[in-house]
């Protein structure tokens, strides 16, 4: 598949209920080294968000402070944003993303480097 | 020395660099209907533009990256693409109209009609984009167009009443015989002429053309904090030349012979000679900035390989583009529209188009990803959410005072 | 308006303190955040397309572990905005063995020449401006 049939999919819990649209795909680098320089970049978490729409430069998640009036709005769009480990989906396909029940919502903050 | 005369080179060209067809023909028209009582737009203007400009320059020599390229990556492709259209379409109305400009300038000398010379100024600017290295162009472009000095000369010799003109320029008010509307309408056009959008692409673009780092940020602050408030001087001199002569008279200028006319009364036939070298000057200038910008948007939000620094083999996208956007702007104006009206339209779509590339700039040189320890300073951001402000009113404004006005009728 | 929950039928409270997950050993990156439109460059730092879309596989030897595969440029851009897909022979790929460095740019390790996305420029530049005169000057 492709990222876009991903990003701004739903997703719903085990139960049919709808907790949000995902926004972006975490990866991590630590898959195959395939004859390339950089290992594979495996799915590591979803971060659904309730809303769609570009999380406009990632300001809930940087902890980017300024300039300050867009900061503070465009952190509010994104509110309520959390991070799904891969483990936890059952099914993925443009249609939306299925959770396993036991799923468990982490934060969606980037770690510092 | 070097460094004096290298940072002398950059303001004087800046100075040349800053009039085009729109300033030539807004501060002219604004002068004869409104005398100097939209000065302050050009202030803000101006102000505006420094800020607007070195903020790019300082985004293209830190990060690495031009305008373009980061606009998509903050916006995403989808206003990024919105964006890209605008830019690209406002960007190519003032390419026709810089075009158009080149050849009425020419028929003031020549008395050739400018719908022959079209394709002759059309194809000069093809060919020295083609061959000429990107910092002689600019240059000899830039310094040529100090000729237009001759304005301010000129003011001096037609002797005006400077108490007349400064207290209208202090104590602005709209004309007796104007509707307010007209007058917000002016200032709009005025506002988007002086902070054209072309100039953010091509000023973060040749940046990246002469290879900026950050050791030559003070020589761009300097070239932009001395120049461009000199060539903001330039346009409110042509203001107010149009302001003595055609104000009292209540003659409205619409052709670029009427815009030299002060010129040409206060100095005769040498004056006017001076002042078309200089529009010359000025207008192919500009018109090979705006080229540039067509090829520079479309192909750093695309990403393809371009600038003047590869050769054309290297960047064959990029040089088609610009050949194309020629081509279409040339055949625009071989249809016989009026390049003064192009003009007046550019301007004022111009303003509408601001706001959405003055946004990502603004956030992307906060970010520290790009920008390192040289992000905006706090005073910085401040000037910069004000001048957000101030755009995004001239930009809801404009159609429809456009709408209510007819254009300015 | 984009699709978004109605505030009556958001699940959890907006302003709670969720934890962190147990970090992973590798380079933690967002897809969209940090690999979408942004430009791609060859070994030479030419540049070479902008990241319009990923291709995700999923691995063969784990099963449930999805890999990113290629990055896609060229038609996908378009339905990337307005939706819908073109078939996988119109995918314009860089594979990801090719990519050296992921930063601001996204930096490869080998020539343009041999990517398949820069077709259009290697036809521009034999049939149109190579054949101009001076196309194949060095300006500097």
């Amino acid at each position: 598949m492709i990222l876009s049939d991903l990003l701004d999919a739903p997703v719903h819990d085990g139960a049919g209920r709808r907790l949000g649209f995902v926004v972006d795909v975490r990866l991590v680098l630590d898959g195959p080294l395939d004859g390339g320089v950089l290992v594979a970049p495996r799915a590591h978490g979803l971060l659904v968000s309730p809303r769609t729409s570009t999380s406009f430069l990632g300001y809930e998640r940087t902890g980017e402070r300024a300039p300050a009036l867009l900061a503070r709005w465009l952190q509010r769009r994104h509110r309520g944003t959390f991070l799904v480990l891969w483990e936890d989906v059952v099914a993925a396909d443009p249609d939306g993303v299925r959770l396993a029940s036991a799923y468990r919502r982490w934060s969606p903050a980037l770690p510092e480097p | 020395m070097k460094r004096i005369l290298g940072v002398a080179l950059g303001v004087l060209t800046a100075i040349g660099g800053f009039v085009d067809i729109g300033d030539l023909v807004t501060n002219a028209v604004v002068g004869a209907r409104f005398g100097m009582s939209l000065a302050w737009v050009v202030v803000v203007g101006v102000v505006g533009i420094c800020l607007f400009a070195q903020m790019s320059g300082r985004v293209a020599a830190v990060s690495g990256r031009a305008t373009f390229e980061v606009i998509r990556e903050r916006l995403g492709p989808r206003a990024g693409g919105a964006n890209l259209v605008a830019s690209f379409l406002v960007t190519m109305l003032t390419l026709t109209a810089e075009v158009g400009g080149i050849a009425l300038a020419l028929q003031l000398v020549s008395s050739v009609e400018p719908r022959l010379w079209v394709p002759v100024a059309a194809f000069a600017v093809w060919l020295v984009l083609w061959r000429v290295k990107f910092s002689i162009l600019e240059n000899v472009a830039g310094l040529l167009g100090l000729a237009l000095v001759v304005f301010a000369v000129a003011l001096f010799q037609l002797g005006p009443d400077w108490g007349e003109l400064v207290d209208q320029a202090l104590r602005p008010r709209v004309q007796a015989g104007e509707a307010v509307p007209t007058y917000w309408y002016y200032a709009v056009a005025l506002f988007g002429a002086a902070m054209t959008p072309y100039e953010v692409f091509f000023f973060s673009s040749g940046a990246r053309e002469e290879k900026w780092t950050v050791q030559d940020l003070s020589q761009s602050r300097a070239n932009v904090l001395v120049g461009f408030p000199l060539g903001g001087l330039l346009s409110l001199a042509i203001a107010a030349c149009a302001a003595v002569v055609f104000l009292p008279r209540q003659i409205d200028v619409t052709a670029l012979s009427q815009i030299t006319l002060p010129v040409a009364l206060a100095g005769g036939k040498i004056a006017l000679a001076v002042v078309i070298l200089g529009i010359v000057a000025a207008t192919f200038g500009a018109a090979l900035e705006t080229a540039l910008s067509t090829g520079y948007t479309l192909a750093q939000f695309l990403g393809w390989s371009w600038g003047k620094f590869r050769r054309p083999a290297q960047a064959a996208r990029f040089h088609t583009t610009m050949i194309v956007a020629l081509v279409v702007g040339m055949l625009v104006l071989l249809t016989g529209v009026d390049p003064v009206k192009v003009t007046e339209y550019s301007v004022v779509f111009s303003a509408i188009a601001l706001p959405l590339t003055y946004l990502p700039i603004l956030v992307v040189a906060n970010d520290r990803e790009y920008m390192g320890a040289h992000v905006n300073g706090r005073a910085t951001n401040a000037l910069g959410l004000v001048y957000l402000v101030v755009i995004l009113a001239a930009s809801l404004a404009a159609i429809p005072l456009m709408l209510m006005t007819g254009a300015g009728a | 308006m984009s699709p978004r929950l109605r505030r009556g039928e958001r699940p959890f409270p907006p302003d709670e303190d969720l934890p962190e997950p147990a970090r992973p050993a590798g380079l933690l990156l967002d897809a969209r955040l940090h690999l979408l439109d942004r430009q791609v460059v060859d070994v030479d730092e030419v540049p070479t397309a902008i990241v319009d879309d990923l291709e995700l596989t999923e691995s063969r030897d784990e099963p449930r572990t999805l890999l990113v595969s290629a990055l896609l440029s060229g038609p996908v851009l378009g339905t990337r905005i307005l939706g819908g897909r073109p078939p996988s022979s119109r995918l314009h790929r860089v594979r990801w063995s090719h990519v050296a460095a992921v930063g601001t740019v996204v930096r490869l390790g080998v020539h343009g020449d041999q990517l398949d996305v820069l077709w259009v420029e290697r036809w521009l530049r034999d049939r149109v401006i190579g054949r101009i005169p001076g196309g194949r000057h060095d300006p500097e």
